[in-house]
């Protein structure tokens, strides 16, 4: 590093972002507290009815939407993170045991990560069609009658179960390969000394293993929440724009999609920012607890 | 120890092992179920489409491909892919320029609240993004990007709204900044005594050093934009100005319960086919970036 | 417990397809309750010995037994072995008594016996205070005796020790290689202690085995190799300061350097190299070789001769005489050589000539 100070030119180089990230981050996010302020924003020229207290907050918290939004959204953040973490970590390790094929596996189970979920969401709604979809037809070679997922009338538990499967699924790639880049960081001999030490297959997984990749799983256990918390285009892409099931739109809506919803109906900037930000707080709130968590269990 | 207990401890290995590779065989049937059923649903007839139960197989004579002429007949998509590939090369560029030079300020030059203008900077990229696109949107509406009262919104606006917002990214420079930090110093020290200016020093050493990092971003950022679906989709209505991913969504929408299922398979096909090809062709870049920057998708 | 190697060979096959001959054909006998230096330099294939034995690497060709038993094909969890490794691998993330105990607990030794076991063993290495610590809180030291402690605890059939004491300061080498004797004699367990440190190993060892390139050298009592080395390699790797190796011919039952007679000889005529340890010369009035002395160092009871090589030009070699001798740069000493610290080797195979 240069000792010497260079003011200036730091300012220029750093110019461009700084004014992008001005208008598009920071403004953004100090207008945003605002306008939860205040009544009837109209988001498109920011026109208000003047300023409301708390009410945004107020109101949204008794709206039945939200509460909707918000089961949906935990169903989805308690569900799907967990399991998937779980599914992920013995996937990793599996494949770091094997010796055969390992590249080709670990390539399919980064597919998820590359497609689009939109697209993929479509072809998972018709694997849950009733009539043509691929489990239906499965199941029904072990004599189950054709169960309604997702079509018009199915209910509420057999849609959010769809919906976890497909989260679950294009979850485990980004996971896995962490996992992954994780286990080649563990030094191999501690897995010789393991060998050594009689400890069986089980142990192993449970004393050295978790342990000594337990930073990994914190690490991809906090992202993946945050990111759970905020899902949204994963139901668009089962479920269509209106993120219900055909007849009953709004069954499967989260709480980002409200805030989209709110974004498109005009004089509710104010309702939408007092969401996001209701989010962003019980996110926030989630992840500390996380880190205050992790901090006494994970082994650096 | 002896003949019977080492016997006994083979099986067990060898139990084991079918155990493992029957798991991840499973695993992967699981990850490439939906694919297969993609392909094969779009390349159904109308007629196989509604077979109870559903052809899991099909036999050479009973592929057809009108499929993806009714798709691309349904919504613009090649026009679609055009948007796409234009955005993503304009955000792109636009991207690699702003955050390089950021990334080479807070990496490379000493200046006054540089530490605490970094942590500033961090912190945003916990705030979820829903926070920014509400006053984003309504910038872009006072800035005339998306038409007015009875004015349609032209081309060059919807370019605009849909590239200004991301040419600069935090984590980007967070990511290029760590590159540049693994310069040694004694090459800028070098060039100083050599007579380089700061700016050809960046151009012509630590930006050719950092290759990888950028080509992944350039990899990252094109990738995102094909697979973007909420900005762009707010920011235009116009069915040919649309990005591939609302593109699609948008073609296939309230349709009811009408079943043409083997249609909107080969749209979603044909979108997710460059996404699969790119990432077979550069698969080293992708996992590696993903890996080494922890990018959550 | 005997540990005996027969006919073990070790290749590797790298990424690149290239092979790797670590060890070969190695044939080595362990007698039960010994300690076993395996010396060499590094890379010889120390290490992959050691591994082979713990069942960490599988031997291409030839057969390992504990005793009686065929233990080749046998797991490493099966072999009742304990093994320190060379940079110890003490799981980080468990106390010094978690670390101690973890054997006993994959063997389901029942919880009370084995926190007793655990503090029994920690007492013996002397680290019985340190239990609750975790690895990254203690010294190289202790951390060392940590592993000797976990690797002791279950009893093990063989002990092996890979290079144990390498991360180690000069001094904590010393009395921790004390300290390694004293609880191999204690315990009586057979042990392989690889090092590639000579003088380690001749001041710990029971028997040594010399390697080199993967091939075994030599075996023996330590001061039996370093009194009849069979080969060039065996007298070069042992003593320090080292032998010093000069060109010389035999003729007529003689040993003649640089035309001075300095030793008989029952071997035919021939080129040779002939080895004289430091402590091999004698100066006296009556000497046969006559060599010029460059510097004069004097340490404690011994003087350091510098001396001018008469066979090679510009070249110097040390010997230590007593410091009884009043010798000066300069001086030219007569002396003779001991005949049992002189050998000769057959300059292309390296081997002894009698
Ligand atoms: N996994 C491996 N793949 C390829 N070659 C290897 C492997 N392990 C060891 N070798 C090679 O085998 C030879 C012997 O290695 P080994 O580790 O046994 O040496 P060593 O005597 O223990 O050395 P040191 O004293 O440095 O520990 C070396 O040439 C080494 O490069
Ligand atoms: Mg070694």
């Amino acid at each position: 590093m240069l000792e010497r100070q260079s003011n200036l030119k730091a300012w220029l180089y750093l110019a461009p972002a700084l004014i992008l990230l001005s208008i598009f981050i920071f403004y953004p996010l100090f207008n945003a507290f605002l306008i939860s302020f205040f009544k009837d924003v109209v988001i498109e020229d920011m026109s208000t009815d003047g300023f409301a207290g708390i009410d945004n907050y107020s109101e949204v918290l008794r709206n039945g939407n939200f509460k909707n939004a918000l089961v949906n959204t935990s169903v989805i953040v308690f569900v799907s993170v967990p399991l998937s973490v779980v599914i992920a970590l013995f996937i990793s390790v599996g494949l770091k045991s094997i010796k055969k094929l390992q590249g080709v596996f670990q390539t399919i189970f980064f597919l998820p990560y590359v497609t689009n979920a939109i697209a993929i969401g479509m072809a998972f709604a018709f694997i849950f069609h009733r009539d043509y979809g691929l489990l239906n037809t499965m199941m029904g070679w072990f004599g189950v009658d054709p169960i309604n997922w997702i079509g018009a009338g199915a209910t509420w538990g057999r849609a959010m179960t769809a919906l976890l499967i497909f989260s679950i699924w294009g979850g485990l790639a980004f996971k896995i390969l962490v996992f992954l880049s994780g286990l080649q960081g563990i030094d191999k001999q501690y897995y010789d000394a393991a060998k050594i030490d009689s400890a069986p297959r089980g142990r192993i997984f449970t004393k050295i293993t978790i342990p000594l990749l337990s930073p990994m799983i914190a690490y991809v256990t906090i992202t993946s929440f945050i990111g759970a918390f905020k899902v949204y285009t994963t139901v668009v892409g089962m479920f269509g724009a209106s993120m219900g099931t055909s007849g009953n739109p709004r069954q499967m809506i989260t709480v980002v999609g409200l805030v989209y919803s709110y974004i498109g109906d005009i004089g509710e900037g104010g309702t939408a920012a007092s969401i996001a930000i209701i989010l962003f707080l019980i996110t926030l709130a989630f992840t500390g607890i996380q880190m205050q968590v992790s901090k006494k269990r994970v082994h650096y | 120890m002896n003949e019977k207990d080492i016997r006994k401890s083979q099986i067990k290995r060898t139990v084991f092992n079918v155990i493992l590779y029957t798991f991840l065989v499973l695993v992967a049937l699981f990850v490439i179920i939906p694919f297969y059923w993609m392909i094969l649903t779009a390349i159904k007839s109308d007629f196989d489409l509604v077979v109870v139960p559903p052809k899991l197989f099909l036999k050479y004579n009973e592929i057809v491909f009108q499929n993806f002429a009714d798709a691309f007949e349904r919504a613009p998509f090649g026009r679609n892919m055009l948007n796409t590939l234009i955005v993503a090369g304009i955000s792109t560029v636009g991207t690699l320029i702003t955050t390089v030079f950021a990334a080479f300020a807070f990496a490379r030059l000493n200046f006054k609240g540089r530490d605490l203008l970094f942590i500033v900077l961090i912190a945003t990229m916990m705030i979820p993004g829903e926070i920014f696109v509400i006053t984003n949107y309504s910038t872009v509406a006072r800035l005339g990007w998306l038409g007015g009262n009875n004015i349609p919104q032209v081309y060059s606006q919807a370019l605009l709204a849909m590239t200004l917002p991301f040419m600069t990214s935090v984590f980007y420079i967070f990511f290029l900044r760590q590159s540049f930090k693994r310069i040694p110093d004694e090459l800028y020290f070098a060039a100083k005594v050599d007579g380089t200016s700061d700016f050809k020093y960046l151009w012509r050493i630590m930006v050719p050093i950092a290759k990888p990092t950028i080509i992944t971003i350039t990899i990252l950022n094109a990738m995102g934009t094909w697979n973007a679906y909420i900005w762009p989709n707010l920011v235009t209505d116009n069915a040919s100005f649309r990005l591939v991913t609302d593109g699609l969504r948008n073609a296939y929408s309230e349709l009811g319960g009408r079943t043409i299922f083997n249609e909107q398979m080969a749209a979603a096909l044909i979108i997710t086919t460059p996404l699969l090809i790119t990432f077979l062709l550069l698969k080293k870049y992708i996992m590696r970036g993903v890996s080494r920057s922890g990018i959550k998708g | 417990m005997e540990v005996k190697l027969q006919g073990i060979t070790k290749i590797f096959v790298q990424k690149d397809k290239t092979e790797v001959v670590a060890v070969k054909s190695m044939d080595i006998v362990i007698p039960s309750g010994k300690l076993i230096g395996l010396l060499g330099p590094s890379g010889c294939g120390k290490s992959t010995t050691l591994y082979m034995i713990a069942g960490l690497h599988k031997p291409n060709e030839g057969r390992i037994f504990f005793g009686d038993e065929d233990v080749t094909d046998m797991a490493p969890e099966d072999r009742g072995i304990g093994l320190v490794f060379q940079n110890y691998a003490l799981y980080p993330h468990m106390t010094v008594r978690q670390n101690i105990m973890f054997p006993l607990e994959n063997i389901k030794v029942p919880k009370p016996e084995a926190v007793i076991r655990a503090q029994e063993m920690a007492d013996l290495v002397g680290i019985g205070d340190l239990m609750d610590r975790k690895p990254k809180e203690l010294s190289g030291g202790q951390q060392q005796r940590v592993a000797i402690a976990r690797a002791l605890v279950k009893k093990p059939r063989v002990l092996l020790l890979d290079e144990p004491l390498s991360n180690l300061d000069a001094r904590l080498r010393l009395q921790t290689r004390e300290e390694i004797k004293r609880i191999q004699r204690e315990t009586g367990i057979t042990t392989i202690f690889v090092t590639h440190d000579q003088e380690e190993a001749m001041s710990i060892s029971d028997e040594i085995v010399l390697m080199e390139l993967g091939v075994k050298q030599q075996v023996g009592i330590p001061q039996d190799v370093y009194d009849n080395p069979s080969n060039l390699f065996s007298a070069k790797f042992l003593g320090t300061p080292p032998i010093n190796i000069f060109e010389a011919i035999i003729k007529s039952k003689k040993v003649v350097l640089a035309g001075n007679i300095i030793g008989k000889s029952k071997a035919e005529d021939q080129d040779v190299l002939v080895g004289i340890r430091p402590e091999g010369f004698e100066v006296d009035e009556k000497g046969s070789l006559k060599l010029t002395v460059d510097m004069v160092e004097t340490i404690g009871r011994d003087t350091s001769l510098i001396m001018v090589d008469p066979t090679k030009k510009g070249e110097t070699f040390r010997a230590i005489v007593d410091s009884q001798h009043r010798i000066k740069p300069g001086d030219v000493v007569k002396t003779n050589i001991r005949p049992e610290k002189m050998f000769v080797f057959n300059p292309n195979t390296g081997q002894l000539i009698n």
